[in-house]
């Protein structure tokens, strides 16, 4: 803009110069041309010069406008026109402005870019897909494996403004994929409520709740693959409240056809009748110690009037979960203890002697106990030593312990790679003590939640 | 029947022990920066907790159901934003069930709004760790930043209740004058900072190293979230020592041990300095938090 001022400037003082060389001018030239003809002229250019120096005063105070000084008193309003009828040049402000927008626009791309490349794919599901390997070696056969534990994807999202859903589709070594959990959550009803339906893992226990690949060790433990039947999948309902307290407090109430993925006590596929589904309920609390030591508590009972597989015998099956962490604020990172344990009673009206001619059938209750309990430290953000120890009385044969214990050592390389070597020494009923090696490899791909229930 | 009467008597004194005082609006911040924030913002009506003491790292804040029992009586939720909070609010939230403080509900009050992030990446994979795709998130570390969270939490105040919001904006603006006098100051103090490069545990430091002249070198995690290999500790010692890096900064809840190494081995300085308010006792609120950090930098760059 410098440039076109000196050039106004430039022309002013031609004029100036024509104006002062003009009087000279008519006296030489005052025989040829009349003095009135040369005063007109004179008045003409005296006119233009006014007119240049006025158009000049009212562009320099657009400049001053548009750059945001303010002499003698409040600028016009933006949207008043520019005095002059031309259409005015772009002031310096104005430019600035326009390289600005370009500065931003330059630094927003890369994100729009960014958030631009999954556009077309908004409304789908959030999708991970987690492998989970095992290289197994046993002594009792001297025989090793290399299992593929699952390929599990998992997809979810929120429905609409009420539900949110859910699915775990697990491919396992055994051939074919399998639905592990299809759920329907709610997100907004009052008082505290959530309902679940579908296909879920029912809230009975911890580490019943967990995926195979989500437990702290290579296996499930005994206990809750005998009494429950591996994970607590069920299909059914279930209505969580969160009681309005200071305590944290939540309960749990759900019918399902059975609880158990592997409970081979129910068909889930039948009809049944009402006192042939199963009935659970569940209380948990917490229990804050200090900023760093907690206790988590919970309380699970799941009842079935009747067992069709026990002719008609009732069966209960109650738990106590309780898990204690310590977990240090300032380095929850890379360290902490978790001590968790189970303890389960399952008990079962089982007919003893049939019914006959000489009288009706005999039932009895089978009562059997079994626990797990393990400790895990964690050393570094990598490094998670840790033992479980199992003791589980037969459901059949109560008397019958099996008991197991299984150092482990797991390696996260990072938050969605982990190994994990384990031990077991197993010393079951009637069988030779068996020495069991684990490695395990486990990655998760794409999305991943953390979700409240995994904690 | 006397039992019945005991069981009455603990339900009763588990209840809310404000229940019937004077209702003030229950904010619950993630992070003790934005609850400092808040009481400055919300003045008296204005009930402030912080899930956060402090001393976490924001990326690692434990799950704890306690957290679930304050969310769920909340009016509204302050977050850093940016899915500073990703392992651990979500779940949180869910497990609160309160629709009012659900993603995208007016108590949502996300406090990065008028932020423009940097380190946006312009491709999302996790080879590149454990990215925040829509960028740096230690958006807390800036206090000029700091204005832009006063200001979307003066909005969402006002937002929830807007009888209340001319108070809001008030207090915001004062905090915010208050704010505009430490930066002044804090940026006389940080001149010797302008032009150090500086070595980081993770990418906390970015935001503060933009404001304050100084240039980011490096991070001892291989990525962000990624703890870091042998190999590239030594390589980033060596570039540290051709480029004359003369900073090493370990944040307070990252292990010691590393950062200590690498600084004695290139002969940078130590620099200790906490993510957030609280992290450090001197750092009682979020001005002396600032203060400490700009002031820690200094010492430690002038040898002071």
């Amino acid at each position: 803009m410098r440039p076109r001022l000196s050039t106004r400037h430039g022309t002013a003082l031609l004029l100036a110069l024509l104006l002062a060389a003009a009087p000279g001018a008519t006296r030489t030239e005052a025989q040829g041309a009349g003095e009135e003809q040369v005063r007109k002229e004179l008045d003409l250019l005296k006119e233009q010069l006014r007119r240049v120096e006025q158009q000049m005063k009212q562009q320099e105070e657009l400049i001053r406008r548009l750059s945001g000084e303010k002499p003698g008193g409040p600028a016009p309003a933006p949207s008043a026109p520019p005095p002059s009828a031309a259409a005015p040049p772009p002031a310096p402000a104005v430019v600035d402005e326009e390289a600005l927008k370009l500065k931003i626009l330059e630094e927003l791309q890369p994100q729009l870019a960014a958030a631009n490349k999954t556009f077309p794919a908004q409304f789908n599901p959030a999708i991970g897909f987690i492998v989970d390997t095992v290289l197994s070696f046993t002594s009792r056969k001297d025989q090793g494996n290399f299992e593929f534990r699952s390929g599990e994807l998992g997809i979810s999202a929120n429905v609409d403004p009420f539900v949110r859903a859910y699915a775990i589709i697990n491919g396992t070594n055994a051939g074919g994929f399998d639905v592990e959990e299809a759920a329907i959550v709610t997100t907004s009803l009052p008082y505290n409520l959530t309902v679940k339906g579908g296909r879920f893992f029912a809230d009975f226990g911890r580490l019943s709740k967990f995926h195979d690949h989500d437990l702290p060790f290579v296996n499930r433990p005994g206990v809750l693959d005998t009494y429950i039947g591996g994970e607590s999948q069920s299909d059914g309902i279930e209505v969580n409240w969160l009681a309005p307290l200071d305590q944290y407090l939540t309960l749990t109430a759900g019918v399902y056809n059975k609880v158990g993925a592997s409970n081979t006590r129910v068909d889930n596929t039948v009809p049944r009748g009402l006192e042939e589904f199963t009935y659970l309920a569940r209380a948990t609390t917490f229990f804050s110690l200090t900023d760093a030591q907690s206790i988590d508590l919970g309380v699970s009972n799941a009842y079935t009037p009747r067992v069709r597989v026990n002719d008609g015998g009732s069966r209960n099956l109650a738990g106590i979960d309780l898990t204690y962490r310590y977990t240090p604020l300032a380095a929850a990172a890379y360290r902490g203890l978790v001590w968790g344990n189970e303890f389960l009673l399952n008990s079962e009206r089982q007919q003893t002697v049939p019914a006959s001619d000489t009288g009706p059938a005999l039932f009895r209750y089978r009562d059997a106990f079994g626990m797990y309990s393990y400790l895990e430290a964690r050393l570094t953000r990598r490094y998670y030593p840790g033992v479980l120890f199992e003791w589980v009385e037969d459901l059949a044969h109560p008397g019958r312990v099996t008991n197991a214990y299984s150092p482990y050592f797991t390696v996260w390389a990072s938050e969605f790679q982990r190994l994990r070597l384990q031990y077991t020494h197993l010393d079951a009923p009637r069988q030779r003590p068996e020495d069991q090696f684990f490695l395990q490899w486990t990655i998760i791909m794409g999305s991943h939640v953390h979700s409240f229930r995994d904690r | 029947m006397k039992r019945l009467f005991y069981v009455l008597v603990a339900l009763v004194a588990l209840l809310p022990a404000n229940a019937t005082g004077a209702r003030k609006i229950r904010v619950v911040a993630t992070i003790p920066d934005l609850a400092d924030m808040a009481r400055h913002v919300g003045g008296d009506l204005v009930q402030v907790t912080s899930l956060a003491t402090g001393v976490e790292d924001i990326h690692a804040v434990q799950m704890k159901p306690s957290f679930a029992v304050l969310l769920n009586r909340a009016d509204v939720v302050l977050l850093l934003g940016l899915e500073a909070e990703h392992a651990f609010l979500p779940a949180l939230l869910e497990a609160a069930r309160n629709p009012k403080i659900l993603r995208d509900a007016p108590g949502y009050i996300d406090c990065s709004v008028y932020v423009t992030p940097i380190e946006a990446p312009t491709r999302i994979d996790r080879s590149l760790g454990d990215q925040h795709p829509m960028g740096n998130p230690h958006i807390n570390l800036d206090p000029v930043l700091g204005k832009a969270m006063v200001r979307a939490i003066a909005d969402g105040l006002s937002r929830n209740f807007p009888d209340d919001a001319a108070t809001f904006h008030k207090n915001a603006a004062a905090y915010n004058a208050t704010l505009d006098e430490a930066i002044a100051r804090w940026r006389r103090e940080a001149a010797p900072l302008k032009g150090k490069k500086l070595v980081s545990y993770h990418p906390d430091m970015v935001y503060f190293a933009e404001r304050f002249g100084m240039e980011p070198f490096g991070t001892i995690e291989i990525r962000p979230g990624v703890d870091p290999t042998p190999g590239h500790i030594a390589e980033l010692k060596q570039r540290m020592l051709k480029e004359h890096v003369e900073v090493v900064v370990r944040e307070r809840h990252y292990p010691a041990g590393l950062a200590e190494t690498i600084a004695r081995e290139t002969g940078a300085k130590l620099v200790e300095l906490p993510a957030m308010t609280g992290g450090v006792p001197e750092a009682k609120d979020y001005i002396s938090f600032i203060d400490y950090n700009v002031r820690t930098m200094v010492r430690a760059v002038t040898g002071g």
